[in-house]
């Protein structure tokens, strides 16, 4: 017999409730039978007891949310599983992992994406978080409200609006971006041989990753032997493979938000008697900011790379909203992450993209402890 | 030591968990079985539709279902509206869960993709249960996985090139490729204050790149190309693939111009590129332009009374044979094997794809029926209609039956995007094309 729908809702509740509770009270008389094993007092079992109970909602929801779907990822990754064949997955053992090493040219092509929009990109994003914080430190009328805009970003995140707002400001021929680019061109020569260089440096960049990518450098060849941009070139933000990851950090530049949260909580912790014996010796804003605040910010740094790496290495949304439509284009920028929700999500290999999300995993396993190695040779803690 | 036992268990348990038995990703055998439940019992028919109408769904809750409902006591028909866009992990999840709407919304290509856990609806749709099914036009085919009826097709959207007689500079349309580069060249500017485009010949699927994976599949079926060998190996290292190819390159470059002179794309503007602007009076851009009708200006639109519609011709001059073309796109409503409840989604599909409901839901979205004697009215009457429907009756092709599109999509998309870019040349994006479709194909 089908039951009422709301009936169903309410059971699968109160099932949840009970569930809940059963779990904690397991958990606890566990930890106190295994606290009881281990020779702890009467008193020692019952706080065990009470802190496991208490502590059980969360680790059960861990346990279920996290770790078992971690396993199943895990299995998964030995398996031919697709959800569209409509049969259980077969082992085929490390099958997947070796197909993804050395005969998919798609996920090293993400690799390379995903270095440049970490090489690039996350440099660029740092810095300028940095610089907006140093800006917004001032004691200056309407800081707050500034702080607010340059932090709104990160609320607003990738919806539908934004991504039709940048596709907007990144067209080429009528985007406020190139106007812009096109009026400051022509009101200072300086600047227009500025643009053409930056856009000369950039596309060469660009060449050179896609160059990794695909093996072949016959792109690298062609923007050099074109040479330096005409004068009314711009960039092509959207529309070139040269510029689709660009396109992508400057998104990631948009959403600095944090960063920059992070750096003005780090300047205000910085002592003001640093700075006035600073003063009292005749250094300049300069030589402050060298000298003093970014020594001491190197902590802030650290943590906001190590952050920024992770997500750079997972990143996925501003591709996803620029380039969702599949066009040519979409292969010159799609990063790892994208490279397995394509995978899982329109192949709908969940095997495959199980064993793609666990290289990654391993990837940014080994990146990030690469950075706690280095960071001793750089990051002061002097004052912490 | 504590500690040291608490991870143990953690341990344990994440090793349980990998070792167990997996999800089922079909319904037990049993489920398929079991006799459907008696009329009097409350059954509710999920429906899933992707993107329709206001109208449409109105029409459906007001008139299909309640219909539906009082020919059927105890059962609740309850659609959901979905979006094209995040579809595919929506559909992921209800495949993977065995669990969903018992008929789900598809697209052309998707046949081959989902056709083992689409339900084999024969024995319901079939000529013998339904003589109806007679009635239905070349996007039946689109519904079929295997040679079985999966559903039922509910329009047809094939791609026609349309152009502006008014602003086309030499003769239209354009019947071989040599004619339509002299063509792109003649009919394109660009602005050289911002080295952008004021006016493309061609508008193709993907103005910017104009080497759309869905463009190249039209001309190349244009030149009579077959996407796979006998032996069902791809057909990309054919002389109709290598010409489709150079076709690309070809126009791109008489439109853009050489990868490095960097041209900008036509500005994105509102409504049909081949409209003008009612502000402005200024036209949006477009002298021609390949895609479906939708792209197009509204029928009561005044431009088009200098507006042509036309198949695309192929190569005649070099390809003995070409055909002219259009790519027949569908929209399709597919029941899962899942479902619990197959005879009544076919009930309920016979209900809603008789010859006047499908007549009346297209007539909502002025799109084709794929019922051809659902083909009369609002179809008829209109002019445009009239000629696309003809044109889709006469030389459509349905974009269907590509095994593993989705990969496919990805690999040609790749290759393509290289070829405008000029990294690799055309026999080269068709060997890397050939090569890892077969990788794709398991060949």
């Amino acid at each position: 017999m089908t039951l009422n729908p709301y009936f169903e809702v309410l059971f699968t509740a109160v099932l949840t409730i009970g569930f809940i509770i059963v779990t904690s009270l397991g958990l606890g008389q566990l930890a106190r039978f295994i606290a009881r094993q281990v020779g702890a007092s009467k008193r020692h079992q019952e706080n065990t007891f009470t802190g496991y109970a208490f502590a059980a909602p969360w680790i059960v929801g861990f346990l279920i949310f996290v770790i078992v779907p971690l396993g199943y990822s895990f299995y998964w990754s030995f398996t031919d599983y697709r959800v569209t064949e409509n049969t259980p997955p077969n082992w085929i053992g490390l099958d997947n992992y070796a197909r993804l090493i050395t005969n998919d040219p798609g996920f090293r092509s993400s690799i390379v994406n995903t270095l440049y929009l970490t090489a690039v990109g996350l440099p660029l994003m740092i810095a300028v978080a940095l610089f907006l914080a140093v800006l917004l430190n001032q004691k200056t009328r309407g800081e707050r409200v500034f702080r607010m805009a340059f932090y709104l970003p990160v609320i607003l995140g990738f919806n539908t609006a934004v991504l039709l707002a940048w596709r907007l400001m990144l067209n080429t021929g009528t985007g406020i971006i190139n106007q812009l680019i096109r009026a400051l061109s022509t009101a200072f020569p300086p600047i227009s041989y500025l643009n053409r260089g930056i856009i000369f440096v950039q596309e060469l960049i660009s060449a050179l990753f896609l160059g990794i990518s695909s093996g072949k450098f016959t792109l690298l060849n062609r923007v050099w032997e074109a040479g330096f941009p005409a004068a009314n070139r711009v960039p092509m933000w959207v529309e070139s493979p040269l510029w689709t990851k660009m396109s992508v950090v400057l998104l990631m530049i948009w959403g600095c938000g944090s960063m920059m949260l992070i750096f003005l909580s780090g300047l205000n912790n910085i002592p003001r008697e640093l700075h006035d014996a600073a003063d009292v010796d005749g250094a300049n804003n300069w030589q402050h900011f060298w000298k003093i605040s970014f020594p001491l910010l190197t902590p802030y740094v650290f943590y906001n790379l190590i952050v920024g790496l992770i997500a750079c290495l997972q990143i996925f949304e501003p591709i996803y909203v620029l380039y969702r439509d599949s066009q040519p284009l979409v292969p010159s920028t799609i990063s790892m992450v994208y490279y397995l929700w394509q995978a899982s999500f329109r192949n709908f290999e969940i095997g495959y993209g199980s064993a793609i999300s666990w290289v990654i995993l391993l990837i940014i396993m080994a990146v990030t402890a690469i950075q706690f190695m280095i960071q001793k040779r750089w990051v002061n803690y002097d004052l912490y | 030591m504590r500690t040291k036992i608490f991870i143990l268990l953690i341990l344990t348990s994440v090793l349980f968990s990998a070792c167990a038995s997996p999800t089922p990703t079909q319904a037990p055998a049993e489920a398929t079985t079991v006799p459907e439940p008696a009329a009097a019992e409350p059954v509710t028919l999920k429906i899933y539709l992707l993107d329709y109408t206001p109208d449409t769904i109105a029409w459906l809750k007001s008139d299909i279902n309640p219909a539906f409902e009082a020919a059927h006591p105890g059962v609740t028909v309850e659609i959901t509206e979905g979006s094209w866009s995040g579809w595919d992990t929506t559909f992921a999840g209800f495949f993977a869960a065995g669990e969903g709407p018992d008929i789900i919304n598809l697209g052309s290509e998707m046949n081959t993709l989902y056709g083992p856990s689409l339900a084999d609806m024969e024995q319901y749709l079939g000529a013998a249960a339904w003589p109806d099914i007679s009635n239905f036009g070349p996007a039946l085919e689109n519904a079929k996985f295997e040679g079985k009826l999966r559903g039922l097709p509910i329009f047809t959207a094939p791609r026609y090139v349309f152009c502006r007689t008014d602003l086309a500079v030499g003769s239209l349309p354009p019947k071989n490729f040599a004619d339509w580069v002299a063509f792109a060249k003649a009919n394109t500017t660009i602005d050289a204050a911002t080295n952008s485009l004021t006016q493309q010949a061609l508008v193709p699927v993907d103005a910017g790149s104009m080497a759309d994976w869905q463009w190249w599949l039209l001309v190349y079926y244009s030149l009579g190309g077959q996407l796979y060998k006998a032996d069902g190996t791809p057909n990309f290292d054919s002389p109709e693939a290598l010409a489709t190819t150079q076709f690309m390159l070809d126009m791109r470059q008489a439109t853009y111009g050489p990868a490095a002179d960097a041209v900008g794309a036509l500005p994105a503007g509102q409504g049909s590129v081949i409209d003008i602007n009612d502000e402005t009076a200024a036209n949006n851009g477009a002298v021609c332009l390949a895609h479906s009708g939708w792209a197009a200006p509204a029928f009561d639109r005044p431009v088009w009374e200098n507006i042509s519609i036309e198949p695309f011709y192929g190569d005649p001059a070099n390809f003995p044979n070409s055909k002219p073309v259009v790519l027949a796109f569908n929209d399709w409503l597919a029941v899962a094997d899942y479902s619990k409840h197959k005879d009544l989604a076919a009930d309920w599909l016979k209900m809603a794809f008789t010859k006047e409901a499908n007549h009346k839901w297209n007539e909502t979205m002025s799109l084709i029926p794929s019922r051809n004697d659902a083909q009369y009215g609002y179809v008829t009457d209109s002019p445009q209609l009239k000629k696309e429907a003809e044109l889709a009756s006469k030389y459509g092709v349905g974009f269907a039956g590509i095994a593993e599109a989705a990969k496919l999509s990805v690999i040609m998309q790749e290759a393509l995007g290289k070829l405008i870019t000029e990294e690799l040349t055309p026999a080269e994006v068709n060997a890397q094309i050939q090569e890892q479709y077969l990788i794709a194909l398991g060949k």
